[in-house]
């Protein structure tokens, strides 16, 4: 079975090369023969992808340990589900997740773009064929999940328990997608500066690729961040770690690249500037990959060190040359249509936007590597971590917080004196007002009022909108319909999509100030029948108890608590220790409400028989995760619109 | 160069400025110098800079923790030099005697204990390529 796997792998290799060949023949010559026996090699890679990835699958589930990757990531006792995710709980495995998923891209593309017989579409599939030559080739001949033990063991090694949550079975696919996703913008943006591609319809395409790539980045980014809140028991979900770094990168270019195309569309500005963004969150999200993977910085995910680290390396900065040689070579293509009016207008404020993105993307990449960038500058190695990039990036996170209310609402072109007046006095006012009504609820700081204030200015300039929306439209009788407001919906769908995003962008800003400024501790060892006191809560410890489950033995806390006086719940904070392993994992005991999170970890039993019980009080943490829901549900709106897409249609027809 | 244009390169500039000014400040406020373990405890003098990172293995035997506290006291070892290491919270799960641990924190040169205000575990090589032996030919 592991030479089928080998062998599909080198045949995917074999494939990729292929259809590059027959891309650029085809390219060359205009013939059609090529492109479309080109166009099948690519299918052909994703379907020999497929095989490889089930046979790995089935090996991991029927524990054969004989695979290397099987005995190393598994074990007898592992629940199948984990047996399962342990496909991308290594790095061979996650590597072939990748190419899986590009491939999955590469046919995905393939499949919307099956009427068009424009050469352009080959020359973006040409594109991503390349991606897909580096990735075969790891796999075949650097770092191949198909390797056999010469002597299996009875037993495999186990899967590290932070792993075994049902949070890890579905997060690292979700990331990669959004990850991954990025090669289509970026081949697009290099088919673009290849084919010398006039006409603005591609514009609309890759809009709508990074849109959905940005969405599953994004989420991906928020479930992990669950998980680190759920399982890694330390009472926050975000610590500046360089694995959360790494995919964080890609999504704020990625972001930036977002606004900023809106101006091109309806400008013709800024398109070396767009493109530019375009390969840097692609050569970010290949660097992310390499972070996780490489074992280069410190992390809590670097669960291996390995040799493919000079690989991505040298993909990087091949790719990103031939990027900008492209971008240099085809100076004339990308000249501007239009000249900026005025710093007070919607291309000024975007313009920002993408400078405040950018720079945030730049602080995080340069406190993320500091420790090898100060190595090779001054000789001695210096490292950053959490308060460094909370003293740099929570400020320039609040200017584009503020940006959020301010841009949108801004007329294109020039916004005048009477225009701005009209528009933030009321924002600007229920700002002040909500930033005075925090002050006797314990907010202080320059930052949290700055956050406040520009929460309910965000909020109140989005309502504004939405107000104004309805009003304008003259059908309507009663203007707080909530029909009214589907419809307006409806009607301009991707506009108020956006708002819908950017109010999901305003309940993180809200969570994660609640959490980070007003989060509440506590900590005591507790006698059966004790209590401690954490905020408006009471906690008494019932009893600690063993119990068996399938692979570990759990150590469960029963903690009886009670709010105010009035018996509330009873939580369980645990420990569980992992028979093969012996190594504790903490379980952590959450009691979830819109407006606080109890968190209760067991730090241990002591010899006395007490409790050692870690509590935490994280006001407004539900916000965070809601907000990702509220984004995800503004992303999926602003790509159900299919109107800029059609006129573009009309204008080529 | 209109005037416009102008304004523009002169508010970016300024944002560009202000980012500036914010890393290289919070590079030296909240810097750590990397050092060994061996580095450290030669010091014969009170360290000038405050902040640390030190990577090591927790040498066998010398964890002494406080449950209660929490308060977790060892000693870090990069094979030829040891030094103590207090941490005010609670053990991670991954710790134990020989595993490998990063720590961040301040030197106290007094009684040579390097008070860690983080402390990251790296996972157990346990489960990685240990102990399987070579691949068939």
């Amino acid at each position: 079975m592991s030479e089928i796997g080998k062998l599909s792998l080198f045949l995917a290799f074999l494939c990729s090369c292929y259809a590059v060949g027959a891309f650029v023949v085809g390219l060359r010559t205009g013939m059609a023969g090529p492109l479309k026996s080109g166009r099948r090699a690519v299918w052909a890679v994703c379907g020999l992808t497929l095989l490889a990835t089930i046979l790995l699958v089935r090996a991991l589930v029927a524990r054969d340990f004989s695979y290397r990757y099987v005995a190393e990531h598994t074990s007898l006792d592992l629940p199948v589900m984990y047996a399962f995710s342990s496909l991308w709980a290594g790095q061979e495995g996650s590597l072939l997740l990748w190419l899986l998923i590009l491939s999955a891209y590469g046919a995905a593309f393939l499949w919307c773009y099956r009427k068009r017989l424009d050469p352009f579409y080959d020359a973006v599939a040409m594109v991503v064929a390349c991606v897909m030559i580096f990735f075969t080739s790891l796999l075949s001949f650097v770092s191949s999940p198909f390797r056999i033990l010469a002597t299996p063991p009875p037993d495999g090694n186990g899967l590290n328990p932070l792993l075994q949550d049902p949070g890890m079975m579905i997060h690292p696919p979700i990331l990669y997608t959004g990850y991954v996703g990025f090669i289509i913008p970026f081949a697009f943006g290099i088919a673009v500066l290849i084919m010398n591609r006039t006409g603005t319809r591609w514009i609309e395409e890759v809009r709508r690729w990074t849109l959905f790539n940005w969405m599953f980045l994004g989420f991906g980014i928020l479930l992990g961040a669950r998980w680190a809140y759920i399982e890694l028991g330390w009472g926050g979900y975000w610590g500046w770690d360089p694995v959360e770094n790494a995919s964080l990168m890609p999504w704020l270019v990625g972001t930036a690249f977002l606004h900023s195309v809106m101006i091109e569309q309806r400008r013709g500005m800024l398109k070396t500037w767009n493109i530019v963004l375009i390969v840097l969150t692609f050569e970010l999200s290949i660097f992310g990959t390499f972070l996780t993977r490489s074992g280069v910085l410190t992390s809590v995910h670097s669960f291996a060190e390995s040799d493919i680290g000079p690989w991505f390396m040298g993909f990087i900065l091949i790719s990103a040359t031939i990027a900008t040689a492209l971008i240099l070579y085809r100076k004339a293509l990308l000249e501007s249509e239009n000249r900026m009016d005025a710093v007070v207008s919607r291309e000024g404020s975007f313009l920002f936007n993408n400078v405040l993105f950018v720079a945030l993307t730049f602080a995080t990449f340069l406190g993320t590597t500091f420790p090898v960038l100060s190595e090779a500058v001054t000789g001695t190695k210096i490292s950053v971590s959490a308060p460094f990039f909370n003293r740099v990036n929570v400020p320039i996170a609040l200017a584009l917080l503020l940006l959020t209310g301010i841009g949108p609402v801004l007329s294109w072109k020039r916004a005048t004196a009477s225009f701005m007046k009209r528009n933030f006095i009321i924002p600007i006012f229920v700002g002040v007002v909500a930033t005075l009504v925090s002050i006797p609820f314990g907010l202080h700081g320059v930052y949290p009022a700055v956050c406040v204030f520009g929460a309910a200015f965000v909020i109140s300039c989005v309502v504004m909108e939405f107000a104004r929306g309805v009003q304008a439209r003259k059908d309507v009788e009663a203007p707080v319909n909530p029909a009214a407001l589907v419809h307006l919906v409806q009607k301009n769908k991707r506009r108020y999509g956006g708002y819908i995003v950017h109010l999901g962008v305003v309940m993180i800003f809200v969570g994660v100030l609640g959490s980070s400024v007003f989060q509440k501790e506590a900590h005591a060892p507790l006698q059966p029948g004790q209590s401690m006191a954490i905020g408006p809560y009471a906690l008494t410890l019932d009893k600690v108890e063993d119990t068996q489950i399938q692979n570990a033995t759990q150590t469960r806390a029963h903690v009886q608590v009670s709010r105010n006086g009035k018996r509330l719940t009873d939580m369980h904070p645990a420990k569980a220790m992992y028979t093969k392993s012996q190594q504790p994992m903490t379980e952590v005991a959450l009691q979830s409400t819109a407006a606080e999170d109890l968190y209760l970890i067991l730090g241990g039993v002591n010899e006395d028989g007490s409790a050692s019980i870690q509590a935490y009080i994280n006001p407004l943490v539900a916000f965070v995760w809601m907000g990702g829901v509220v984004m995800v549900i503004g992303t999926i709106i602003c790509l159900a619109d299919r109107m800029r897409l059609k006129r573009e249609e009309k204008l080529l027809a | 160069m209109n005037r416009t244009t102008l304004r523009l390169i002169l508010v970016t500039l300024a944002v560009v400025g202000c980012v500036a000014w914010l890393i290289s400040s919070g590079v030296k406020a909240t810097g750590m110098q990397y050092m060994t373990v061996t580095e450290i405890a030669q010091l014969t003098a009170p360290p000038r800079q405050g902040a640390f990172r030190l990577d090591g293995k927790v040498q066998a035997g010398s964890v002494d923790y406080d449950q209660r506290a929490p308060r977790l006291r060892f000693k870090m070892t990069d094979g030829k030099e040891a030094i103590g290491v207090v941490y005010d919270g609670l053990m991670p799960d991954a710790f134990a005697d020989g595993r490998e641990v990063v720590v961040e924190g301040s030197y106290h040169h007094a009684d040579r204990t390097l008070h860690a205000s983080k402390l990251v575990t790296k996972c157990p090589s346990k489960y990685e390529a240990e102990g399987l032996g070579k691949d068939r030919s």
